[in-house]
């Protein structure tokens, strides 16, 4: 049944309801206020009696207790004389049920409309209607014909550019981005969005274009803990790895206790953490027990990273799922001088406890040498 | 389709509220019989649309419709069907409904069983209680809307917080949403007497088993929050003087305070302002707790909510309650003068006497809550107010409330003498004073010894009540056994809380595979780890096998568990019993097969829920009593 269809049902049910009552009222309970209030005071003088039996109060004090209950249903009668109003039984005026009626069934449909802020169009309807949620391919559908009506819709050129993304359609991805940039720059969740997007596309590098995106989103909102969290990556990327820990250590503060992504980013903090204080410390991989799920990598280097100068240098390995958000899901650090050709990484170099290595079917696996111990993409 | 149609019987709810206040408004205005009586009907129907918007969000959570912006964030596929359906108020959004709904049900309760009120009375009540649901409908559709869609929707979707999948959380939300709201009905009463000018017998008397009922399920929500803290966060605690509990303590003292002062102003027409006071104090601490909770000052595992604008709205709601109702008080003022008198030995005083410390207490509480967040939003800097200060300010305060609950049964009305208080009651200080000694030879621990005194105190004294009204002609009251089991639920608690507290012991080892460690003579041993994989987490499940004198009385499996979200989680394994509980929680491997765990003998800690479960069923065999049951005939 039509959506529409359902808010009329409803309104019809409460219409009928209220008329009903109007024209049929209930049967008031059939005591008023002074009956009830004399026989309240009946039933105190009643227990005052009981309380003398019971030696709860001293006879020399029970007239007493007997006068003031008397003068309280007496004040009690006097407050009653002076508020109560006559009741008429006068039947309701057709007009009037009407008009509450149509207030009833108007302020709904009126409230609902603003608080939807979209129009239920017959679009809108059909898509409601159905039960199934539409699938990621319909709803780029969708959205594009919601664009050929409306082409000036940052909102819906943002979503386009998510849905893009997510189906693995890239180039397109960032087109739509771009279009809703151009139409509303002050968006921080596109700005994040575009910033991500832009990010993966060019092979995980947060620097040029996503970094300015990345401050603009700040810029609108400091608070933004997905801006905060990009931004990271970028002083990574710069090689500023006291700033990263500056900025997630503000994404960590803003996000709520129980919240999920805090551990995700505790986490990282703590990677973060040990891979600065990691000074001729540098652990592999070789001595571990090889988990079920690794991903081997075996990388060749080049004759001048043999050299002498490269000794204190790292080897950063980086792997990422082959579909999916650009975020590395995993990473191994090597001293160069240690490395010996092969890196096994396991669940335990996962990133997140969310995205763990062994649940990526594909990954795509890059290794840089970084004189710091973090690096961007150089091979891969 | 059918979150659009939760969302508009949510609306509808909200328009339907409007027409209970404005409607019978009209009608009590211009003398309508027909308007006023509406208000029972409207209230009916907004109950109805309430209950088809909940229905339909726990059909979300059951049918995984990630469509739903609220369902994707706290529910997934992998949640089994008994939590996706506490889900609904296990966030923001789906509690606050469940608040809409309780208030409306208590609304239908009132419009069903308050029969013997009449009906002008009744329906001002009922419109006080539909202008807060508009408030709370209000700040649902305005802020917190369960039936947000997503643009775009997730295949899989969040996790409801693991800590809250639980057995504690399907029941204690609902019975303290069950307290907090039912302190709504007595402030209604006030109110719709403050606004009638008639602060009578009438909302006296009938205010009161509302107001029991409301206590009882108050008390029965923050004991189970109490046992479900205990089993549940792994610490082995059963109180924490966190600021959210402080939250809900904070309506129950007042309310404690409220059942007392009541029971002398409907008896002896006295205490009205205080009373008043009460009610009013008591509701808009429970609007107080919502605001602390859901507003994002206080960050625990209760806080569900960090968005400033939804404070604001609490915090303007708030100003406008205890604003409004306060300066209805100060016109009502002088309605509410008594010449019923009593001398200062009596029960009257006796009950003042409760009232003032339960006040205070209710003070200090208030001050070590409130402080912290008030200097920290002035920017004059950080402080931390926890367990010593209560300790420290709020025990001390009690005592005397103790000691006075047990002789405030044995003073008469109005005028009492004090030789013969002390003749009833010289012998039963001698017994538990020597009880009270025998304690203190044999055990050295100074708060034990006092706690058994006052215990002793107090069960002796009600028991003697008991007995000599049974003496007496005809059967005891309700409300008398009420108070009886209720005042001796206190005793239960308090020596439960001191001797756990005292005698209790805890243990954070590293244990290797057999080793065994003793504690208060249970040896337990440690047989290993097992893996685990359940619905929704994996994680590791400990082997521990706890013998008495050489025979082996429980093997205890506590586990650590690491939900798809990552969230790690630890479940404590328990063998309980009356005088003892064995506590095991297992932490980290430590290599080499040894594990850290924590083990914890916790003596008597079941008296702490026992106690709380007597003074509520002593809340509700008062409210019962047959004096409420008064039949007056009609018009």
């Amino acid at each position: 049944m039509n959506l529409y269809l359902w808010f009329v049902l409803m309104l019809v049910m409460s219409s009928a309801w209220l008329v009903w009552f109007l024209y049929r009222p209930l049967k008031n309970n059939v005591l008023d206020l002074e009956k009830s209030n004399i026989a309240l005071g009946k039933q105190k003088q009643a227990e005052l009696e009981q309380d003398l039996q019971r030696e709860l109060i001293d006879e020399s004090v029970f007239e007493d207790a007997k006068d003031e209950i008397a003068q309280v249903l007496a004040v009690e009668m006097m407050q009653i004389a002076t508020t109560t109003t006559v009741e008429t039984q006068k039947p309701i005026p057709i007009w009037l049920a009407v008009l509450i009626v149509t207030a009833l069934s108007i302020t709904s449909l009126g409230v609902y409309q603003t608080l939807t802020s979209q129009s239920i169009t017959s679009q809108n309807a059909t898509t409601l209607q159905t039960e199934k949620p539409p699938t990621l391919a319909q709803s780029i559908v969708n959205i594009r014909k919601r664009l050929a009506e409306q082409p000036d819709d940052a909102k819906s050129w943002r979503l386009l550019g998510l849905a893009l993304f997510d189906s693995d359609q890239l180039s397109e991805s960032l087109e739509a981005y771009e279009k809703s940039y151009r139409l509303n720059p002050k968006n921080e969740i596109m700005l994040v969005e575009y910033a991500s997007t832009l990010a993966k596309s060019q092979g995980n590098q947060f620097k040029g274009r996503v970094s300015t995106l990345v401050r603009e989103a700040l810029e609108v909102n400091q608070n933004n803990v997905d801006a905060l969290y990009l931004a990271g990556w970028v002083a990574i990327n710069a090689q500023r790895l006291e700033l990263t820990q500056m900025l997630w250590q503000r994404a960590l503060s803003l996000l709520p206790e129980n919240q999920a992504d805090r551990m995700t980013l505790q986490r990282m903090l703590n990677e973060l953490a040990q891979m600065r204080n990691a000074d001729g410390k540098s652990t592999t991989t070789q001595n571990k027990p090889i988990a079920q799920h690794q991903v081997t990598i075996k990388i060749a280097l080049s004759e001048r990273l043999h050299q002498a100068e490269f000794k204190d240098y790292y080897l950063m390995v980086y792997v990422k799922a082959a579909q999916g958000r650009p975020m590395p899901i995993a990473i191994q650090k090597i001293k160069l001088k240690d490395f010996s050709g092969v890196v096994i990484l396991t669940d335990k170099n996962s990133v997140m406890p969310t995205q763990q290595l062994s649940q990526a079917s594909k990954v795509l696996a890059v290794g840089t040498p970084k004189q710091v111990g973090f690096g961007n993409t150089t091979s891969g | 389709m059918l979150p659009e149609i939760g969302h508009f019987a949510l609306i509808l709810a909200l328009i339907v509220a409007v027409l209970q206040v404005a409607l019978p408004s009209v009608g009590l205005w211009r003398g309508n019989v027909a308007l006023m009586q509406l208000s029972r009907p409207l209230l009916w129907m907004q109950f109805f649309w309430l209950i088809v918007s909940f229905a339909v969000l726990m059909n979300a959570f059951v049918v995984d419709d990630f469509s739903v912006k609220y369902v994707a964030s706290n529910s997934n596929t992998n949640l089994p069907d008994i939590f996706k359906m506490s889900a609904v108020w296990g966030a923001h959004e789906g509690s606050l409904l469940l608040w809409a709904l309780i208030l409306s049900l208590w609304s239908v309760a009132v419009s069903i069983f308050s029969k013997r009120l009449p009906a002008q009375v009744l329906n001002h009540i009922l419109i006080i209680l539909g202008l807060i649901s508009i408030g709370f409908l209000l700040f649902l559709l305005l802020t917190s809307n369960p039936f947000e869609r997503l643009d775009i929707i997730p295949i899989q979707g969040r996790e409801l917080n693991p800590l809250l999948q639980d057995f504690g959380l399907i029941i204690h939300p609902p019975m303290l949403y069950m307290g907090y709201v039912g302190m709504a009905v007595p402030f209604a009463f006030v109110l719709s007497s403050l606004i009638r000018g008639q602060l009578d017998s009438t909302w006296l008397r009938w205010s009161r088993p509302w107001t029991l009922v409301a206590w009882a399920f108050l008390t029965f929500g923050i004991t189970l929050g109490s046992w479900w803290a205990y089993y549940e966060l792994g610490w082995g605690g059963w109180w924490f003087w966190d600021p959210v509990e402080n939250a809900s303590f904070m309506p129950w003292l007042v309310a404690t305070a409220l059942v007392h002062s009541l029971s002398v102003s409907e008896k002896r027409g006295a205490f009205k302002h205080w009373t008043v006071l009460l009610a009013i104090a008591g509701f808009s601490l429970s609007l107080l707790g919502t605001f602390l909770v859901r507003s994002g000052i206080l960050t625990s595992v209760h806080s569900f909510a960090a968005d400033p604008a939804r404070g604001l709205f609490i915090l303007v709601f708030l100003v406008i309650v205890v604003g409004g109702s306060l300066g209805l008080y100060a016109w009502r003022a002088n309605l509410m003068r008594s010449n019923n008198s009593f001398s200062l030995l009596s029960r009257e005083s006796g009950l003042l006497v409760n009232n003032i410390l339960l006040v205070t207490a209710l003070l200090s509480v208030f001050l070590g809550t409130l402080y912290p967040l008030l200097l920290d939003s002035l920017g004059l800097g950080k402080i931390s107010v926890g367990a010593p200060y209560f300790d420290a300010v709020f025990v001390p305060i009690m005592i005397p409330a103790v000691l006075a609950m047990a002789i405030g049964g044995y003073l008469r009305w109005k005028k009492d003498k004090l030789d013969r208080v002390v003749d009833v009651t010289i012998h039963m200080v001698f017994v538990i004073s020597t009880i009270t000694l025998i304690t203190y030879l044999s055990i050295d621990n100074i708060y034990v010894v006092l706690a058994t005194f006052l215990s002793t105190w107090i069960v002796l004294h009600s028991l003697l009540l008991l007995v000599q009204r049974l003496a007496q002609r005809g059967n005891p009251s309700m409300a008398f056994i009420g108070m009886i089991v209720a005042h001796i639920g206190i005793a239960v608690f308090l020596f439960g809380a001191t001797v756990t507290t005292q005698y209790g012991v805890e243990k954070d080892i590293k244990m290797t595979l057999n080793e065994t460690v003793t504690i208060k003579g249970y040896d337990f041993t440690f047989r290993g780890v097992t893996t685990l994989q359940g619905v929704n987490y994996t994680g590791n499940k400990g082997v521990i096998d706890v013998a008495y004198e050489g025979d082996k009385i429980a093997t205890l499996k506590p586990e650590k568990r690491q939900y798809v979200t990552g969230m790690p989680m630890t479940e404590a394994a328990i063998d309980p019993s009356l005088f003892r509980d064995l506590y095991v929680a297992l932490g980290e491997s430590l290599g080499n097969g040894a594990w850290s765990l924590r083990l914890y003998y916790k003596p008597l800690i079941r008296w702490i829920w026992l106690g709380g479960l007597l003074i509520a069923l002593g809340a509700l065999l008062a409210a019962f009593d047959k004096r409420y049951r008064l039949k007056v005939r009609g018009k």
